[in-house]
């Protein structure tokens, strides 16, 4: 992870990535893990995941798992589009 | 029917420049760096100029009035290409330096003020200000400095930037269109020629399109 300061979207972004990778590598992910590699402390890793929970990129499944929304899909989707816009732009 | 096409064509600048400015806002949102500020803001401008151009173009019968709006098109212009080529400059410092926030702010507010001298003018006119063919000139070698500016910026930083030379040859056209349009809009300042103010517009037109098509262009690198 980047050490300069990230804005709120791009702590969103990381949340979602490194939660998606977990998920796909091992169902029995620990929170933890994920806080430790987005390099976030546990309690504002847990607003996060909070916050992503409301706003619906993050929900759980019928086994309580965490898993990313077709929303929070679309939303590192739209991330991707912007960074590659801006290079593409010079920026 | 000329007439008709120039006012078009000048609402039709207007309109892809607002269609950029959405994409530069979105950006803004989803990256939060202050130095990318400059990019809606500039092309709000650029598109508030085309607008004050057709205006002039409209209201042409009304001598006062369609300097007035020139004199708006000539400010709003230069102040938005400025505003672009800031931002190109201030993409490679550090962020965190609350100068260029401080400096966005004051070219904002200067930018700002002008305007609202310049609607002053419009409304009733309390300023006399020299005609706009008597200063033309300066502006548009202003506006060739700012695109000049980006140009360099871009091929000086090719080598450097993470991404590939191929990825940046769509944006160093389109700037490039930009400043040729300018050069020709100089050249019919000078000889009058209705090829080089028709082609000034043409250009401008193919590089906003181009500007656009970055946009799609990036989404289809993804898929």
């Amino acid at each position: 992870m980047k050490s300069e300061k990230r804005s709120k979207c791009q702590i969103y972004l990381d949340v979602l990535q490194v939660l998606s990778e977990e998920i796909k590598m091992n169902n029995k992910f620990s929170l933890t893990r994920i806080a430790h590699r987005t390099n976030l402390p546990y309690d504002r890793f847990q607003n996060c995941m909070d916050r992503l929970i409301q706003l619906d990129m993050v929900s759980h499944d019928s086994n309580g798992r965490y898993v990313v929304t077709g929303k929070g899909l679309e939303y590192m989707e739209e991330y991707s589009r912007i960074n590659e816009f801006l290079k593409r732009m010079g920026l | 029917m000329i007439q008709e096409a120039l006012i078009a064509s000048e609402f039709v600048s207007a309109g892809l420049a607002l269609v950029l400015v959405y994409f530069f806002v979105k950006a803004y949102r989803f990256k939060s760096s202050v130095h990318l500020l400059g990019l809606p803001i500039g092309f709000s401008f650029l598109a508030s100029s085309f607008v004050f151009l057709g205006m002039s173009i409209l209201y042409e019968n009304d001598v006062a009035l369609s300097e007035s709006f020139l004199w708006l098109r000539l400010i709003t212009q230069s102040f938005g290409l400025a505003f672009v080529a800031f931002t190109y400059h201030f993409s490679s410092k550090e962020e965190k330096t609350a100068t260029y926030f401080l400096g966005t702010v004051s070219l904002a507010s200067a930018a700002s003020i002008l305007l609202f001298l310049g609607v002053l003018v419009v409304t009733p006119p309390l300023v006399q200000l020299p005609p706009v063919n008597m200063v033309d000139e300066y502006f548009r070698i202003a506006n060739l400095a700012s695109l000049g500016y980006i140009i360099y910026y871009l091929f000086r930083h090719r080598a450097s930037l993470y991404t590939s030379v191929s990825h940046l040859k769509g944006v160093s056209s389109a700037f490039s269109l930009l400043w040729l349009g300018q050069c020709s809009l100089f050249i019919w300042g000078i000889d009058g020629s209705d090829g080089a103010f028709i082609f000034a517009h043409v250009v401008r037109l193919a590089s906003l399109i181009l500007f656009i098509s970055i946009y799609y262009l990036s989404t289809r690198g993804l898929k």
